[in-house]
């Protein structure tokens, strides 16, 4: 077949390429066999013509909405590696079609954005179709909880949307990788422009969700603005994962006296709660600050709400006029899917290019080898320019984009919601690598 | 209820799991799934003694999979413990105990009432989970890090990995579960969890006491449910937070349904059906998000056309092939000479402790009002020993409301009721026929699903075992004496030919005669017979009433009644009741002289 | 946190979600009341009036025109499903109308699902209801005060359909004996078929005008259904009366704990529940008979 070909003149180039990390990689299988026994899905999952992902999202639940936008990105990055698409090429150089020269097959199930539900059907695809790689998630209990299933199977797992601390902190794994921001970085990076902007010593009020990511997020807000700015909390308000009804706490936050509303929601829970403070008139009292923005809630609440407020995001489709590897990405987007990539698409594609990435550099799909080639701390092409990933608990180095709503009269075109105002590198936003609790656990 | 082939279930199932894992995979059915099939099948057999067999629809067994599956990983993940066993015990043991809590209050209500309260209170489960306990559950994120298990025998010490080990541990406590569960149903507790599935005012009337019996029910379904929460934790290596939601339970239920309830292997075909589909709508037809429609659909399909799901549709089947070969049996009807039936069917042995003189029963000056109306008013009544009394009087006289205050099915407003010297005013019915007092209804009160034979089994069990006992494992044919009673009953009301036909396929003359011998197989010293006689043909009430010729030897009979001629025929004393007032008593020669009574009854076909 | 302003806000806050639970826990216990089903796809009705409004609000960009429509549609569905499916299971144990009840929530659910994805909607309050209201010291949108009177509204014609009507008669009695109805000659199942309906419209009616206040999601009726079983449990099973206490006691707890700690509010409300079966089994307005 086709893909043996590809597999040699891919470790012909390799070798000729000649770096110390490549060549070590690329040792003839023989050599290799008897230092790399089976482990997980090893060998067995990429002895064919073809090696299969794991992609477990939400398509029912209170997060399909997030689901079905992750899937795209998915969907798109399995069609460019497989016809070595030259988007892909920018992220991972080394693709030439397929992984190592094999087709990418993929299965799709649903999470429900349950936890229990994604484990199960994670673990489906590793005994039935030999998963070598597994993703997709819309909260941090799926993320941490593949985390932990990876580590224990010994499949490979690249997170998708978790905004919490965690997934990269106390619950990190050295099988689990993740390219997004996190509560720790939003803060950090939204913390300082929020000073600047309105100064110190304001009164907030938040709006959490009742879970690990909106807890470490407010936290990590909550501490940065308190001792940079002194800020004050004048409520923080918990509510339960898919609250029908926001209007005792927006009454809690409308008589707190507050001067912001934080509010944390995800998801669907983002976008009815904002708008609800708009119709209990809260915005006209204190300014709306997104700490960690859900993709697609300028569209769903209407710009009217969200002109002039300030949200920390992952990724933003205008800085295509910033990237390259942007530029190229959210173009291929609209053409596939016929309107601007969010974050949560973005991050779905940049996951599976840099897993692409590191399995090209690591010359094999043997599963420790490849994560050494992530660790090895290569600097990556990315849609928000040079990116990392930082080898002591596999949280991609990357900088969080800081973003302003436009007013409706300011949009050139109907997806333009948001105005870029700064790109804050990522290096020094991060907090040290164990300052979390994170212990990344064995190779095999 | 009573298998004659005692391990053959056991040894069928046993095989079964050891050939699954040779053949589902061949059927497309991943070795994770077929675990997590053994985690539901066994979350369901509790269920199933909770829902197919004590009539219990609990919406709310997310609860007790939640806590035990919380308990034991909480204690596992925070090093508590290294021993998975002892974890996953003290798990069921923690998901029993918050089964006895909910229970309680659960149980104060039935149907669709007690659904409800389910519903809600695992809900509450669910937000102290999600909140206020997340420092011990880890809140959304569950528990991960839940370890496999290691058995150490000496120096060899065994891991339970993934795969076929994994497969092998989960198999062997389904097993387990699901002879323990075989257990439980064919002994007499289970028999009287049936009974309160069909009738558990009659449960309740016989001598049972229903509602300890229904908490003993919902405490082994929590275990259950706690014990596979555990295991849910291990199989995964972590606990998820899931486990605790509505969804949890709706599955389990729809699962039971698409299986079969009442079954014990219901739930287990029932999550085959549903992981299978889930998994095969998914990958094979790329249904993405439409699979839980379909799964839906499949659903409310079964509960429309088969009733008792896949499993009794089959056995309904069966039933069907093996009616049309077996001929019918004749009914021999009732037994002329009921003298040896009579010898094991008398009175109880302990209920004549203390001789006793002086009436059986009494009534003192017992009035009872419904908001203003007062339906019984001042009526004074006793009954001596061995006597029959009939009760008559014209419609609305109040003998209904009277007949139910004397056997405690309602309590007086005023007056006490006196039996063997004992005041039982405002007790349970349960307890009164424990004291050798009961009752046959005047619309038949049986156990409907159940043969002949077991009906009465169920009135002879209270007798032999008293209000409550606990013998879940114990086998019902090693109840003592209670053959003989059963069958004696049997001979005494001439059904012993038709003992082992379904209550439903019975003649309605069968019925009337089983009503009766469910009142006398809780071996009453004092039998309240309520219109005995009602809706029968002219042969079927010659013979009751020499039925009850027959009965009344040794016993006291108190036969309220709208045959005239059946009660002037029968009984030595009779009591008239008029405008819920006592009118008279006396023989029957001085009834049918009295001018008072005449003129009640005139009155009332005049009025009429 | 408690400030008088706070606690005011609340309490009214807790009035206005208490009328709207109230109008849907009415619907599910006067179906429950005369027909003796519990409506486990309640929740769904719920869900589904909402989708109803916000399609002939489309097409019509009318919001009076979009609740009439939605509640049309509703009756009929309810109606509907009273003749295709229920009818068959009266003689069938309650449990089984629960099951086929569920079953049928959830196929619904997937079916709006199927058909306008998860991504929630959004309907826009008429424009002369958009804004806040000040009354006093309280600042309250302006539309969920209209929503607590049409709420209120359609509570009293519902009271007025129960207690001044001839088919309110049937249904007070069938409440009172279903037994009786029969006897009077009447045609139980064109009662009991409009029973349903009219229960389904509530929930229906429910969804179609909270719909501005919430955006619309294919599982919204979830969390509604469960919320439900508490006012009707609190306020006894198949009392109307009873439905709209119940509703109002559950709006004021939910709201007014919050205050102290949101975290707690269901949880205090689950208590609350708990506390009335201890004390008075059959609710507080119920009849204790009543299974």
């Amino acid at each position: 077949m086709q893909s043996d070909i590809t597999v040699r003149t891919t470790r012909r180039s390799m070798l000729k390429a000649g770096g110390t990390l490549i060549a070590a990689a690329a040792l003839p299988r023989f050599a290799r066999a008897a230092n790399e026994p089976p482990l997980g899905t090893w060998p067995a999952g990429s002895s064919g013509s073809s090696v299969f992902i794991g992609i477990t999202v939400p398509l029912t639940g209170t997060y399909a909405d997030s689901g079905e936008d992750e899937l795209k990105g998915y969907k798109l990055a399995v069609e460019h590696l497989n016809s070595g698409d030259p988007v892909i090429k920018m992220i991972s150089p080394k693709t030439t079609k397929g992984v190592l020269g094999k087709e990418v097959k993929y299965g799709v199930a649903d999470s429900e954005a349950k936890p229990n539900s994604a484990v199960q059907a994670q673990s489906r695809f590793i005994a039935d179709n030999k998963a070598i790689l597994m993703t997709g998630s819309t909260s941090s209990a799926v993320a941490v909880a593949l985390n932990k299933l990876a580590q224990r199977e010994k499949v490979l797992y690249v997170a998708g949307v978790s905004g919490s601390n965690d997934t990269t902190g106390k619950d990190c794994v050295r099988y689990g990788f993740r390219q997004s921001f996190y509560g720790q970085t939003a803060a950090a990076a939204i913390g300082p422009l929020l000073l600047k902007q309105f100064g110190k010593n304001k009164k907030a009020a938040y709006l959490t969700p009742d879970y690990t990511y909106g807890h470490t997020v407010q936290k990590s807000v909550e501490d940065y603005l308190a001792k940079n700015g002194g800020w004050t909390t004048a409520t923080n308000q918990v509510a339960p994962l898919g609250a029908p009804d926001y209007s005792s706490y927006l009454l809690n936050v409308a008589n707190s006296g507050a001067d912001f509303l934080l509010n944390i929601n995800w998801g669907h829970d983002a976008v009815l709660s904002t708008q609800q403070a708009e119709q209990f008139g809260i915005f006209n009292k204190m300014k709306l600050i997104i700490p960690y923005q859900t993709p697609f809630i300028a569209k769903q609440v209407g710009p009217k709400i969200t002109a002039g407020v300030y949200a920390a995001t992952d990724f933003w489709w205008t800085l295509e006029d910033r990237y390259p590897v942007a530029k190229a990405f959210v173009a291929a987007f609209q053409k596939a899917y016929g309107y601007k990539p969010e974050w949560g698409a973005n991050n779905a594609y940049m996951q599976f290019a840099m897993w692409a990435d590191a399995c090209e550099h690591a010359g094999t799909f043997y599963p420790p080898a490849v994560i050494k080639a992530y660790e090895a701390g290569r600097h990556i092409d990315s849609t928000v320019g040079e990116v990392y990933w930082r080898a002591a608990d596999h949280q991609l180095v990357r900088p969080v984009i800081i973003v302003r709503g436009k007013a409706p009269s300011a949009m050139k075109t109907p997806d333009d919601y948001w105005e870029v105002l700064e790109v804050v590198p990522g290096a020094p936003l991060m907090q040290a690598p164990d300052a979390f609790g994170c212990h990344l656990g064995e190779y095999t | 209820m009573l298998s004659h082939r005692p391990f053959l279930v056991e040894g069928l199932t046993a095989l079964g799991l050891v050939a699954a894992p040779f053949i589902l995979p061949h059927l497309g059915f991943a070795p994770n799934t077929v675990d997590q099939i053994l985690v539901w099948g066994l979350f369901g057999i509790g269920f199933d003694i909770l829902y197919g067999y004590t009539g219990l629809l609990s919406f709310g067994q997310s609860a007790f999979y939640g806590t035990g599956g919380f308990v034991a990983a909480y204690l596992l993940t925070n090093n508590l413990m290294s021993s998975v066993m002892l974890a996953l015990v003290i798990g069921t043991i923690g998901a029993a105990i918050a089964g006895i809590a909910v229970g309680i209050v659960a149980l104060r209500r039935t149907g669709i009432y007690f659904a409800m309260i389910t519903v809600a209170i695992a809900e509450m489960f669910f937000f102290l989970e999600n909140n206020p306990l997340s420092a011990w559950t880890g809140g959304e994120n569950g528990l991960p890090g839940v370890p496999t298990p290691r058995f150490t025998l000496g120096h060899f010490s065994y891991h339970v990995g993934t795969g076929v080990s994994m497969y092998a541990f989960m198999a062997v406590f389904y097993f387990i579960g699901i002879v323990l569960a075989l257990r439980i149903v064919r002994s007499p507790v289970g028999a009287i969890f049936s009974a309160i599935r069909d009738n558990p005012q009659r449960a309740r009337a016989v001598g049972h006491a229903v509602g300890f019996y229904k908490l003993t029910a919902f405490v082994i379904a929590a275990a259950y449910a706690g014990f596979a929460g555990g295991l849910l934790g291990v199989l995964q290596g972590f606990m998820p937070p899931d486990a605790f939601t509505f969804d949890t339970s709706g599955q389990l239920v729809m699962q039971t349904a698409i299986g079969g309830g009442g079954t014990l292997f219901g739930p287990l075909l029932g999550a085959t059906v549903w992981l299978y589909l889930r998994d095969f709508l998914q990958t094979t037809f790329h249904l993405g998000a439409a699979w839980k429609l379909v799964l839906g659909l499949v659903f409310v399909l079964l509960v429309c056309f088969l009733r008792r799901g896949l499993i009794g549709g089959l056995r309904d089947l069966a039933g069907l092939v093996a009616a049309r070969r077996q001929p019918a049996i004749a009914d021999t009807g009732p037994a002329t000479d009921a003298g040896a039936a009579l010898a094991s069917v008398g009175p109880s042995r302990r209920r004549q402790e203390q001789p006793f003189s002086g009436p059986v029963l009494e009534a003192r000056g017992i009035t009872k009002s419904f908001g203003g109306i007062i339906a019984n008013r001042n009526i004074d009544f006793a009954v001596e020993q061995g006597e029959l009394r009939g009760i008559i009087g014209p419609n609305g006289a109040g003998k209904s409301t009277f007949f139910k205050m004397l056997t405690c099915e309602m309590a007086p407003s005023s007056g006490r009721i006196i039996f063997h010297g004992r005041d039982i005013t405002g007790m349970n019915v349960d307890a009164v026929c424990q004291l050798g007092l009961t009752k046959s209804y005047q619309v038949n009160q049986l156990f409907a699903r159940l043969t002949l034979r077991e009906n009465i089994v169920i009135a002879a069990l209270a007798e032999r075992r008293g209000r409550f006992s606990l013998d879940l494992l114990r086998r019902i044919d090693r109840v003592p004496g209670l053959d003989m009673q059963v069958e004696s009953t049997l001979a005494l009301v001439g059904l012993g030919g038709r003992a082992d036909v379904p209550v439903a396929r019975l003649a309605y003359g069968e019925k009337r005669r089983l009503e009766i011998a469910l009142a006398l197989a809780a071996s009453p010293s004092l039998l309240l017979l309520d219109e005995p006689l009602a809706g029968m043909s002219p042969q079927e009430r010659a013979e009751t009433v020499q039925l009850l010729k027959n009965i009344r030897r040794g016993r006291t009979l108190v036969v309220v009644e709208h045959d005239m001629d059946a009660v002037f025929e029968l009984a030595e004393r009779i009591t008239v009741l008029h405008e819920g007032a006592l009118l008279a008593e006396g023989t029957p020669g001085e009834i049918q002289r009295n001018s008072l009574v005449q003129e009640a009854y005139l009155g009332g076909v005049a009025a009429a | 946190m408690i400030t008088w302003p706070n606690f005011v806000s609340q309490l009214f806050n807790g009035l206005a979600s208490g009328a709207l639970l109230a109008l849907i826990s009415s619907g599910l216990t006067i179906i429950y009341g005369t027909l003796g089903v519990l409506n486990l796809a309640h929740g769904a009705m719920f869900m589904l009036g909402g989708y109803a409004g916000y399609v002939a609000y489309h097409a019509t960009g009318s919001f009076t025109i979009a609740v009439i429509v939605g509640a049309a549609f509703l009756i009929v569905v309810g109606g509907l499903l009273e003749l295709v499916v229920v009818r068959h299971f009266y003689s069938r144990p309650p449990e089984d109308q629960l099951l086929v009840t569920f079953g049928i929530g959830i196929v619904i659910v997937e079916l709006v699902r199927l058909g306008f994805g998860s991504l929630s909607k959004t309907v826009l309050p008429p424009s002369w209801a958009m804004g806040v209201t000040p009354m006093g010291f309280l600042i309250y949108p302006t539309y969920r005060i209209v929503v607590t009177v049409i709420a209120a509204a359609a509570l009293a014609v519902l009271y007025l359909v129960l207690y001044r009507t001839r088919l309110g008669m049937i249904v007070r009695a069938g409440i009172e004996d279903s037994g009786m109805v029969g006897m009077l000659g009447i045609n139980v199942y064109r009662v009991f078929m409009v029973v349903f309906g009219i229960g389904a419209m509530a929930a229906g009616f429910a969804g179609i005008i909270n719909a501005p206040v919430v955006s619309l999601t294919p599982d919204m009726g979830d969390s509604i259904l469960v919320e439900t079983f508490v006012v009707v449990v609190i306020g006894g099973v198949g009392s109307f009366p009873g439905a709209i206490l119940g509703g109002l006691i559950s709006g004021e707890i939910l709201s007014l704990t919050s205050m102290i700690d949101p975290a707690y509010s269901e949880v205090m409300l689950f208590a609350v529940m708990t506390l009335v079966l201890m004390l008075r089994p059959q609710g507080l307005l119920g009849m204790p008979s009543r299974e």
